[in-house]
């Protein structure tokens, strides 16, 4: 026979914790880190993305360098040496403290990011037809002139996918600051269970937020994809778009 | 694609990235203020650079009740420490500010590196400690207690009877130290499996769950977690190899070690100190 299951689970905790102030704190917090190191990891990507095909062999081979170290080391490693490691070296009580954990997460997270990123924008540049940066040159344009006119722009309808993709990544990512005692999203459920002990009903809280986070951003994501597809022959419908029409008509949205 | 959307997406990224510049730049991350305003102290600071801004930075692993711990769903620190460091901080007349270490383990590293001026954190006065920083004893000698299930059903009166078995504790305590060093001696033949956690409540969460036979922790603390279990658990052995508790500087602190010890005795001389630990239920472990 099957024994009765004694699962110990209160729903009631759940509700009455899920809009807990330092819940809502964390939750917050996770959404500035995300979206800072995000952002930071997007400008380094285009930048390493652009040294990396340069024909100059010395930014070539650093940006090389640079994507080899970041994605071969695990982040979490990277921010323990950036919040731990470098501040034992530097030795410097004014380093230490300006170095707080939100600003390590940001930065470790970030640099981190732009690996991944150079990677990707190097593929949405290489997508680009080699025919179109001919036809720039031969209008009289520079390379970098051309790469901001002509070859980005288009690189961009390629680039968003995967970019939203790691957007996603990073969001969750950011539950690793929780080892730097950054009081985010993960760390905040963890300090309501360390003084409750109601383990499993703070963790689906902070996996209910998660959710609801991530969900948003994807229906963003796809609404962004939509947008730039404009003038295509096919352009992809998202919910969105689709409640749009059944309330009669997009006027060319 | 047309120019429109692409502006339009540049102006949203440029949005987005003035605002991530500016929460990075002013956001200065999240630190738990004392409201005392400090009052003119006896007690001449001026010689100490650690003070020299008003306030002492203390680092603290807030998950340890009742000596250290947060009000249940807010970020307010409470406990013996705690009102212990603001007594003494008010006696030299600065604010105090508390932060969470990241993890207990480093704790000493974290003072050495500068992000702290002190920290106090029921940290227990040992010779491998002695060896890094230098401490203000301030509590105790304080004991090790064993927790176990109500009912003791493992049968274990000391630490020998932890040999062989799974233990629970808190990575980089003292009670770490006490096992690992029975494992050399009357468990060598049987030793103790260690099991660390990175905090105390995930420590006593092993044993409610019943993955191990037994938790360590500091005897106020094994008897809180005790109190807080509802009946389902029990400190079966105290007082283990006590030790006093002490205030953690850096070795190049002197200056602010001697003011640390003078604010102490000005708070034991007017009652300060015994009021304190009798409010926490401590007075048994008052500094000797």
């Amino acid at each position: 026979m099957i024994p009765p299951l004694a699962v110990e689970f209160d729903w009631d905790v759940v509700g009455r914790y899920l809009f807990n102030p330092l819940i809502r704190e964390g939750a917050w917090r996770t959404i500035q880190v995300a979206v800072a190191a995000q952002l930071l990891g997007v400008v380094l990507g285009l930048l390493f993305a652009l040294m990396r095909i340069s024909r100059n062999p010395v930014t070539s081979v650093f940006s090389g360098f640079y994507v080899w170290f970041f994605r071969g080391t695990p982040v979490l490693l990277q921010l323990f040496i950036l919040y731990f490691g470098i501040p034992q070296m530097v030795g410097s009580q004014t380093f230490t403290r300006e170095l707080t954990a939100f600003r390590a997460a940001i930065l470790a997270f970030g640099v981190n990011e732009g690996a991944y990123m150079s990677e990707i924008v190097r593929a949405g540049i290489l997508s680009v037809e080699a025919g179109q940066m001919d036809a720039a040159k031969s209008l009289g344009m520079t390379q970098l002139q051309a790469m901001r006119h002509v070859v980005l722009p288009q690189a961009l309808r390629v680039v968003v996918p995967p970019t939203g993709n790691e957007f996603i990544a990073m969001l969750k990512n950011t539950s690793l600051a929780s080892a730097i005692s950054l009081v985010e999203l993960l760390y905040a459920s963890n300090l309501i269970y360390s003084s409750n002990f109601k383990f499993m009903e703070l963790l689906v809280v902070a996996a209910i937020w998660y959710l609801a986070m991530t969900s948003v951003f994807s229906l963003l994501q796809a609404e962004l994809e939509r947008l730039l597809a404009v003038g295509e022959r096919e352009r992809p419908e998202t919910l969105f778009s689709r409640a749009l029409t059944l309330m009669g008509g997009r006027r060319g949205i | 694609m047309s120019p429109r959307s692409l502006s339009r997406i540049s102006l949203l990224f440029l949005v987005l990235a003035l605002a991530a510049v500016l929460a990075f730049a002013a956001c200065k991350d999240d630190k738990k203020k004392t409201g005392a305003t400090p009052s003119p102290a006896a007690i001449d600071i001026s010689g100490v650079p650690e003070l020299a801004d008003g306030k002492i930075t203390m680092g603290s692993d807030i998950a340890y009740a009742p000596v250290e711990y947060l009000e249940e769903g807010t970020q307010n620190p409470v406990g013996l420490d705690i009102d212990l460091a603001k007594a003494i901080a008010e006696a030299l007349g600065v604010e105090v500010e508390f932060q969470q270490v990241a993890d207990f383990a480093g704790i000493v590293g974290d003072l050495k590196s500068k992000r702290y001026d002190i920290v106090m954190s029921a940290i227990s006065i040992t010779p491998e400690r002695q060896a890094e920083i230098d401490f203000v004893p301030y509590f105790g000698p304080v004991g090790t207690g064993i927790l176990v299930k109500t009912g003791n059903p493992e049968g274990i009166k000391g630490m020998e009877d932890l040999c062989g078995r799974p233990v629970a504790a808190q990575a980089g305590t003292y009670q770490v130290d006490q096992m690992t060093a029975a494992n050399g001696d009357v468990c060598k033949d049987n030793q103790i499996d260690i099991r660390k956690f990175p905090d105390n409540p995930a420590a006593v969460q092993e044993l409610s769950l019943g993955r191990v036979d037994a938790e360590l922790a500091d005897d106020p603390v094994a008897a809180y977690s005790a109190l807080q279990s509802d009946g389902a658990l029990e400190v079966a052995v105290t007082e283990i190899e006590a030790a006093p508790y002490g205030i953690g500087v850096r070795k190049d602190s002197a200056e602010l070690n001697s003011v640390l010890e003078k604010a102490l005795q000005a708070i034991r001389a007017d009652g300060t100190y015994d009021s304190i630990l009798a409010n926490w239920g401590q007075e048994a472990f008052a500094l000797q």
